[in-house]
């Protein structure tokens, strides 16, 4: 289990809020809830953070707003935008405000759990690897080269994608809209299965063969990669 | 000089102040041409009878004249102390000898005069001739036509010097006011392209102390893009607003259902009924983003983000993202790309999610074994993207419903999906200047987006 990490989250309604706040203490994270937008401003410079949960439409200071300030003030907590909004422009406008990532409402708690997982290891990330390991799996980087107990898998070239954003990621959760807009620069959700049929195909050459799944399902969330 | 002037004349041809320019100087060229033709005329009348008056008088002294000897006499005199230039005198005696300053023959048509051998040379305008019967003979006396002809030529140097200068300024001056109101007409243009595009913060730039027509067309321009940017902003407000009340309690739904699924045992029946509304309540999201989306494209507001996309590279990738699902429902899909790169300036996502939906319509209203084509390739200069599959098709009447809003046939009410997919596609064509058709494929369906020529 990694630490536990130090959250804010600004969300003006009661239910989401207290929702979002328990799932993720129930993961061991420190949560903190406000619900205005100035009080949050003057918190979140206080410090200490490692990730900001920030709704778009605030009391007081609207989302936007708040992230723009705190970057401003060398706050550098990276935040996540929730909103009601997903149109063309919000996500960017979004992002240039200074958020880290964006969650359309409404959202699933896996989507969000892993969304912040993401978000609050990034600094933590070890600098260049070349070599990707989980169980008796290899992925040689330079040789673009996937071995599992000494055998060689052939791998599609977007497969070897997937598969080492996944390992790149062990042990965390991926949603499949995370595996879209990363793996495949999608920003928009397909209402066909694309991703699980991916993922299948993956399945069929890494795990199938082997008798032991390395990929797992996270039911309501996504997948994870585990040793 | 010359050329820039003629350059910037023939450029500014089209336009309506140097029209007006040519228009009037058309006029005052009439104009003078008239009243100086007119004076003209009535001058050299004048002239000419002061001239016929004098040959009267200069012809009285010689009717003295008894002999043709006398007459002889007296046209010598006469004829030496004048300049044959300015004036001719000429006896034609009985016998048909010829005395005075030049030689003249009586013609049918009257008389023709010609310098005397050896003589001083004639005037180069011709003459005015009063012919006399005298003392058996003929006197001819002739008054040079120069002033009459010097007259003529005053004249159209005064409507030279008067028409030229003026026409040159008229036309300068119609020029520079031309060039000065194209700039301000193009100014007007460009932003009206720019409104046009989406960008309503345009405005045209007030001049200070002018309120001619094009200041107040800009003022009028002004206000109705401030007007436009106002209700676009408020239909954001609105779409905002109805985002987040309708967002809210579908987040809580959402949260309550999650919450509920929790606690229930995999494969019961009560989880199987919380899977089934969570499904429901996303199914109510997608209607409505896509909705919001469609709008917001509508709206234009995502011209934007407009960059180079290339079409091959885009349905390679979209090719890639659903072949093995394609593949898993029985529906193998072919790429067939242009040769040479196809490059659109556009949206990558929204093209890309239009270009998903066509597949997903595909997949999901043709039977297994359907095959689905994405092409690409250049028409009549124009980029142009494919969808086509083999199903059953559209009928006719149905393919112009199909883009609105919501609409479905009648036979895939029993599919999945919510009747945006087309319409969203619709509303990206549009906005990328692009037509839509939906073509008979004979049979199944070809939908085709063609990009305006690059």
């Amino acid at each position: 289990m990694e630490p536990p990490m130090k959250l804010l989250l600004v969300e003006d309604d009661a239910t989401t809020a207290a929702y979002v706040a328990k799932g993720l203490r129930e993961e061991g994270h420190v949560v903190d809830h406000l619900s205005d937008g100035r009080e949050a401003l003057v918190q979140a410079m206080a410090g200490g953070y490692d990730v900001l949960i920030v709704d778009r439409m605030l009391p007081g200071l609207d989302g936007l707003s708040l992230v723009r300030a705190l970057r401003s003030a060398k706050v550098t907590a990276p935040a996540i935008f929730l909103t009601a909004m997903g149109g063309v422009d919000d996500r960017i406008e979004g992002l240039r405000a200074g958020g880290d990532d964006y969650l359309v409402k409404p959202f699933a708690f896996g989507e969000l759990s892993a969304r912040i997982d993401v978000l609050g290891r990034r600094a933590a990330q070890p600098v260049v690897e070349t070599v990707l390991k989980a169980g008796d799996l290899v992925m040689d980087l330079i040789a673009r080269k996937v071995t599992r107990a000494g055998r060689e898998i052939d791998l599609l070239p977007r497969e070897f994608a997937l598969l080492e954003h996944l390992l790149r990621r062990k042990g965390r959760v991926q949603t499949r809209t995370m595996l879209l807009e990363s793996v495949w620069d999608l920003s928009f959700d397909p209402q066909t299965n694309v991703v699980e049929t991916h993922i299948s195909r993956l399945r069929a050459k890494v795990d199938k063969p082997f008798g032991r799944d390395l990929i797992r399902t996270v039911r309501g969330a996504g997948y994870r990669i585990e040793d | 000089m010359a050329p820039r002037f003629l350059r910037l004349l023939s450029r500014s041809a089209g336009s309506t102040p140097v029209r007006q320019a040519m228009a009037l100087v058309a006029v005052f060229a009439v104009v003078n041409l008239v009243t100086l033709g007119l004076a003209y005329v009535s001058l050299r009348n004048a002239a000419g009878q002061v001239m016929q008056a004098n040959l009267a008088q200069l012809m009285a002294g010689f009717e003295v004249a008894a002999s043709p000897a006398a007459a002889e006499v007296m046209v010598m005199a006469a004829a030496d102390a004048a300049d044959p230039a300015h004036r001719v005198f000429a006896y034609i005696a009985p016998d048909g000898r010829v005395t005075g300053n030049a030689d003249a023959r009586l013609s049918p048509d009257g008389v023709e005069i010609r310098p005397m051998p050896e003589g001083r040379p004639l005037g180069r305008d011709g003459y005015m001739p009063l012919i006399r019967p005298m003392a058996g003979g003929v006197l001819i006396i002739g008054e040079s036509l120069t002033p009459i002809r010097e007259l003529g030529r005053t004249f159209l140097g005064l409507l030279a010097l008067g028409l030229g200068p003026t026409v040159l300024i008229s036309l300068g001056l119609g020029a520079m006011l031309a060039a000065r109101a194209r700039a301000r007409v193009e100014r007007i243009e460009s932003a009206l392209a720019r409104l046009s595009e989406g960008a309503l913060d345009t405005r045209i730039a007030a001049e200070s102390g002018r309120a001619d027509d094009l200041a107040r067309i800009g003022a009028r321009i002004n206000r109705m893009a401030e007007a436009q940017e106002a209700a676009t902003e408020a239909l954001k407000q609105v779409s905002a607003d109805i985002a987040h009340d309708l967002k809210t309690p579908l987040q809580r739904m959402t949260v309550l259902l999650h919450d509920l699924r929790d606690g229930l045992a995999d494969g019961s029946r009560e989880a199987g009924l919380a899977d089934r509304a969570l499904s429901e309540a996303e199914g109510a999201v997608a209607v409505f983003q896509g909705l919001l989306r469609i709008a917001q494209i509508e709206g234009g507001g995502a011209r934007r983000a407009f960059g180079p996309v290339e079409l091959n590279a885009l349905a390679a990738g979209m090719a890639e993202l659903y072949g093995p699902a394609a593949e898993d429902s029985g529906h193998p899909l072919t790429l067939e790309l242009s040769p040479a790169p196809v490059t659109v300036a556009g949206d990558r996502d929204l093209l890309g999610q239009a270009l998903a939906n066509l597949i997903e319509n595909a997949l999901r209203h043709t039977p297994e074994g359907t095959a689905i084509t994405l092409r690409t390739g250049i028409e009549d200069g124009r980029p142009m993207l494919e969808v086509a599959d083999r199903g059953a098709g559209i009928p006719e009447g149905e393919r112009e419903k199909v883009l609105r809003r919501l609409y479905r046939l009648e036979r895939s009410r029993t599919t999945p999906g919510h009747g945006l997919g087309l319409s969203l596609v619709a509303a990206t064509a549009r906005l990328h200047g692009a037509g839509l058709a939906l073509l008979d494929n004979a049979p199944g369906l070809r939908v085709r987006i063609a990009f305006p020529p690059g």
